[in-house]
């Protein structure tokens, strides 16, 4: 229980046809802390994460949640782990309004082998976790067709703490986002944080990263290259190991590009 | 600030416009357009004999239409259903007519038929992955031909008294089918607004790959969900034939047009994630008294055929308008 790691993924390994995406990834989450995941596309960092969740299955490798081997199926197999993922197209429902997007596939039940709704309890619930959020959504009635893209966002991060996740996989969530919007993401991030949550950050805006995260994952190629703490690099540093990886083996590459080119 | 402050009053009122309750007047309204147009138009229409007529005659119509919405709810659509009923006729038929079975042994076996064909339907399309609306056309073809192999193009007539009860017999004064179609409504409402199962149903039609996402098995409820059509289009075939006290091959096909006109006609949306019983059945009962009053009125039987057609454009433009209307609001903010 008290390990210091809530996730470990040993050697996972995912081809598509014959596309290798992960190459034998290893990764780490501490307990309560944000980690940033970044990669050029398709260096692999949705599909390790969508492994994680449910949403695809490893070909090789093997999966701990507390220190206890976890097998993961499906994404409800995640869910009961206490695995959530906000998904880069977020996974909403626009015919449904907010408090069902919220409980869809976990609903709140009553009454005969559970077949009935107990609407009043989720209305109030999802009340609750808006408050909690301290986010601009007026009522949980309100039907999310309608909304910003920010509050979308809002609506996909209640709903994953609704049940208490205790590791949230976000997936670009700043990426459709205008600059206040964002921010005020960020701002929510950081909050999920202090709420005991351990979050995993897929991104494309690397300060975004530096000024919430604590650490970085790197990848490239399906490769892991390191994983670096915030406090001691800077921007340079990530986009260096993005680009060129850890042996800087793109080092000759470019430099012969470079020269052919003049 | 205050700016902020007023944009957010505005988004509140844009989201508060709800253009499905709209909708589901609008059928109610034409529906009472037509019967005041239709009343000045024949002094027959607007009297009891001829309205309850109406009514009697349209019970396997909204039984059919209902369990076709769990289809279309679903975001699936199932164009075989007059095929079922087709081929659900006459086995019925025929079980107690020449193979003289008891009426609720034939009873029961043409549901089981009925919604074995269902299943059927949901298992090919959710294993082999194609559009539902080629799978069940399919399948519908298949189904008719079975129907008229089995049938030998044969008439089966005059069943059994026990039989007849479904239409002929009365509970609390109401015609036993009539009452059995509210039942149905009743229960089937309860359903979609109830329950777990309701609710995951217009999840799958509003976004089936965000639904698996959730954790749904979307595939089993696929399947249900076509065999659920199934049952109720056999129910609906036995309330058919009772009431014609006849059947052949050709009795039932042409029944999935009226069903899927009516659901679309009654808010049902056609990509799905949308419908209520309610205007369903209002959107039902619109098709047949435009029906029944064009013929009283002499407006031609045929021509009824045209005004169904543009009444199922109209229906189909409606909802896509207000799915362009609901994107339109998002992407202004």
């Amino acid at each position: 229980m008290n390990t210091e790691y809530i996730v470990e993924m040993k050697g996972i390994s995912k081809s598509f046809g014959g596309v290798q995406a992960l190459r034998s990834v290893d990764l780490e989450l501490r307990r309560g802390e944000i980690m940033g995941m970044v990669g050029d596309n398709g260096a692999g960092k949705s599909t390790l994460m969508k492994i994680l969740s449910g949403a695809y299955q490893a070909d090789e490798g093997e999966i701990l949640i507390d220190g206890q081997k976890a097998t993961i199926h499906n994404p409800q197999d995640a869910f009961n782990l206490g695995i959530g993922m906000i998904y880069q197209d977020l996974a909403l429902f626009n015919n449904l309004d907010v408090a069902r997007n919220i409980f869809i596939g976990r609903e709140l039940v009553r009454g005969p082998f559970n077949l009935f709704m107990d609407k009043k309890r989720m209305y109030k619930k999802a009340e609750e976790v808006i408050r909690d959020l301290r986010v601009d959504i007026k009522s949980p009635k309100l039907n999310v067709a309608r909304m910003s893209g920010g509050q979308r966002q809002m609506v996909a991060c209640a709903r994953a703490i609704a049940f208490q996740s205790k590791v949230l996989i976000m997936d670009e969530p700043t990426a459709a986002l205008g600059v206040t919007e964002a921010n005020k993401l960020l701002g929510l991030i950081r909050n999920l944080k202090e709420m005991g949550l351990s979050i995993l950050l897929i991104t494309q805006r690397i300060p975004d990263i530096l000024s919430i995260a604590d650490r970085v994952f790197v990848l490239k190629g399906g490769q892991r290259q390191d994983i670096l703490d915030v406090n001691q690099c800077c921007l340079d540093d990530v986009v260096t190991m993005i680009v060129k990886g850890k042996d800087r083996n793109g080092m000759q590459t470019p430099e012969v590009e470079y020269q052919s080119f003049g | 600030m205050d700016q902020n402050q007023h944009s957010l009053t505005v988004r509140e009122k844009l989201s508060k416009i709800d253009l499905s309750g709209l909708k589901k007047y609008t059928v109610v309204f034409i529906l009472f357009v037509l019967m005041v147009l239709f009343s000045f138009a024949s002094p027959y229409f607007l009297t009891w004999r001829n309205l309850t007529n109406i009514i009697t005659q349209n019970t396997y119509f909204i039984i059919v239409a209902i369990g076709l919405s769990f289809v279309m709810i679903g975001g699936g659509i199932d164009l075989s259903v007059g095929y079922q009923m087709s081929l659900v006729g006459v086995v019925t038929a025929m079980l107690m007519m020449v193979f003289h079975l008891p009426v609720w042994l034939a009873f029961l076996i043409g549901i089981l038929l009925g919604t074995t064909l269902g299943l059927i339907n949901g298992l090919i399309v959710t294993s082999i992955k194609i559009f539902p609306l080629i799978a069940t056309l399919a399948t519908a073809t298949v189904f008719q031909g079975i129907s008229y192999m089995i049938s030998k193009a044969n008439t089966f007539r005059g069943y059994p008294e026990e039989f007849l009860f479904l239409t002929k017999a009365k509970v609390i004064g109401i015609p036993f089918d009539v009452f059995l179609a509210l039942i149905i409504a009743i229960l089937v409402s309860l359903v979609y607004t109830e329950t777990v199962f309701g609710f995951r149903l217009l999840a799958l039609g509003g976004n089936e790959e965000a639904s698996r996402l959730a954790g749904i098995n979307t595939r089993r409820m696929k399947i249900a969900i076509y065999t659920i059509c199934g049952f109720f289009t056999a129910i609906a075939t036995m309330v058919m034939i009772s009431k014609a006290n006849t059947t052949n091959s050709s009795f039932g096909p042409g029944t999935e047009f009226i069903a899927l006109t009516a659901a679309i006609v009654g808010g049902v949306s056609f990509m799905g994630g949308e419908g209520s019983i309610q205007s369903l059945i209002a959107g039902v009962l619109l098709l047949a008294v435009l029906g029944n009053g064009m013929q009283l009125a002499g407006w031609g039987t045929y021509a009824q055929f045209i005004v169904r057609g543009l009444i199922l454009l109209g229906a189909v433009a409606f909802d896509q308008f207000q799915r362009n209307a609901k994107s339109m609001t998002r992407v202004k903010q």
